[in-house]
């Protein structure tokens, strides 16, 4: 199901029509939250919402990695953050919020 | 569609009865070795053995894709939009428009094919079909390599890297700031990368490259409009018209690819 709303840190200054969004890894051996910003197409990875340091090093080839345990951000274990994560992360302050559904479609 | 008969039912039980055992169990496992690799010889060597439905009757044999293609090659040869036109599967290589090295006629020849096939009436998964064979040689499992040597390997959030450069031939009108959509179906748009990265990587006039951690992002201009501005802020400008196309490349493989201003 479509998330109702698009959280984004900016467009992507790499590819220029993709968005810098808040991706998080949850790490089923540690049970632990790690945040990353993802661009959403040419899937460069960032540590935080400032980007300035890239992550380009990860288990799988050609892949978005996460920056904690090196396994792909495309794996089950990983998703788009929802504004209770990006608080978690203490990231809000740092993105931007587009609602996706009308209002009424929000359950 | 024919039909076999009881006659011809007894005739081979008739036959059977006359073989031997042996005989009889080295012509089952023949037919099972014929058909587990009937299709993928086909597939390999662009044969067209006819499958067990098709000998018995049930389904019409399969066309020979190179016979095919000598019956329509004075039309095939003469543009993309041909080629998309006629069901029948082509290889790679014969597919390769002769005219995608030329910028000039790239755009033009890009937007004819998009404009024969959606008049096409195959149906969504067999279109998919259709431009991964007729344009892409398959180079492993669900790995694809165009005429111009760019993979297309599973990967990003939609699984594939087909499905997700799929996102930039529609609009997305909600999505905030711009959203390049490619005006065309998804063969025009797979001609159109790698008419661009054939000239990119040649550092042809007016194109662009640079590195990035391990990526490529080459930009070539095209003579004619290739797409338009989507997304909210191509909403707001109106919709301009784009003649560039951005692509973001890794090791040979196609990240994204889309048009820009």
């Amino acid at each position: 199901m479509a998330k109702p709303f698009l959280i984004y840190v900016k467009h992507c200054p790499v590819c220029g029509d993709g968005l810098c969004r808040v991706r998080v890894c949850q790490d089923p051996r540690r049970g632990r939250l790690t945040g990353c910003i993802l661009c959403d197409d040419c899937e460069t990875v960032w540590t935080d919402p400032s980007l300035k340091q890239k992550f380009t090093k990860g288990k799988v080839a050609a892949t978005p990695c996460c920056p904690d345990c090196g396994e792909s951000l495309w794996e089950q274990t990983s998703h788009w953050a929802d504004i209770p994560e990006v608080c978690l992360l203490g990231w809000y302050d740092s993105v931007q919020i587009v609602r996706t559904e009308q209002r009424d479609q929000i359950v | 569609m024919a039909r076999r008969s009881s006659n011809d039912n007894e005739a081979i039980a008739n036959v059977l009865r006359v073989l031997p055992a042996k005989w009889i169990i080295g012509l089952l496992v023949a037919v099972v070795l014929y058909f587990f690799l009937q299709p993928r010889l086909n597939q390999w060597f662009g044969w067209s053995l006819p499958s067990l439905a098709a000998m018995a009757g049930n389904e019409a044999p399969a066309k020979n894709p190179k016979l095919t293609n000598n019956k329509t090659g004075s039309a095939a040869s003469k543009s993309p939009a041909a080629t998309k036109s006629t069901a029948e599967p082509k290889s790679p290589s014969e597919t390769q428009p002769s005219a995608v090295s030329k910028s000039s006629s790239t755009a033009s020849t890009a937007n004819n094919v998009g404009t024969a096939s959606k008049a096409s009436t195959a149906s969504p998964k067999q279109a998919d079909e259709d431009y991964k064979y007729r344009i892409l040689k398959p180079v492993g499992r669900d790995r694809y390599e165009s005429p111009a040597g760019l993979i297309y390997a599973p990967g990003s959030e939609e699984g594939h890297r087909l499905a997700h450069i799929a996102k930039h031939l529609e609009d997305q009108p909600e999505r905030p700031g711009s959203h390049g959509v490619f005006e065309g179906d998804m063969a025009s748009f797979l001609v159109a990368i790698d008419d661009a990265y054939k000239r990119a990587r040649g550092h042809a006039k007016g194109t662009k490259s640079r590195v990035e951690d391990g990526m490529t992002v080459y930009e070539a201009p095209f003579d004619q409009t290739i797409g338009y501005l989507g997304g909210t802020e191509g909403a707001r400008k109106r919709n301009p018209k784009l003649k560039k196309m951005r692509l973001v490349i890794r090791d040979r493989n196609l990240i994204t690819a889309f048009p820009i201003q």
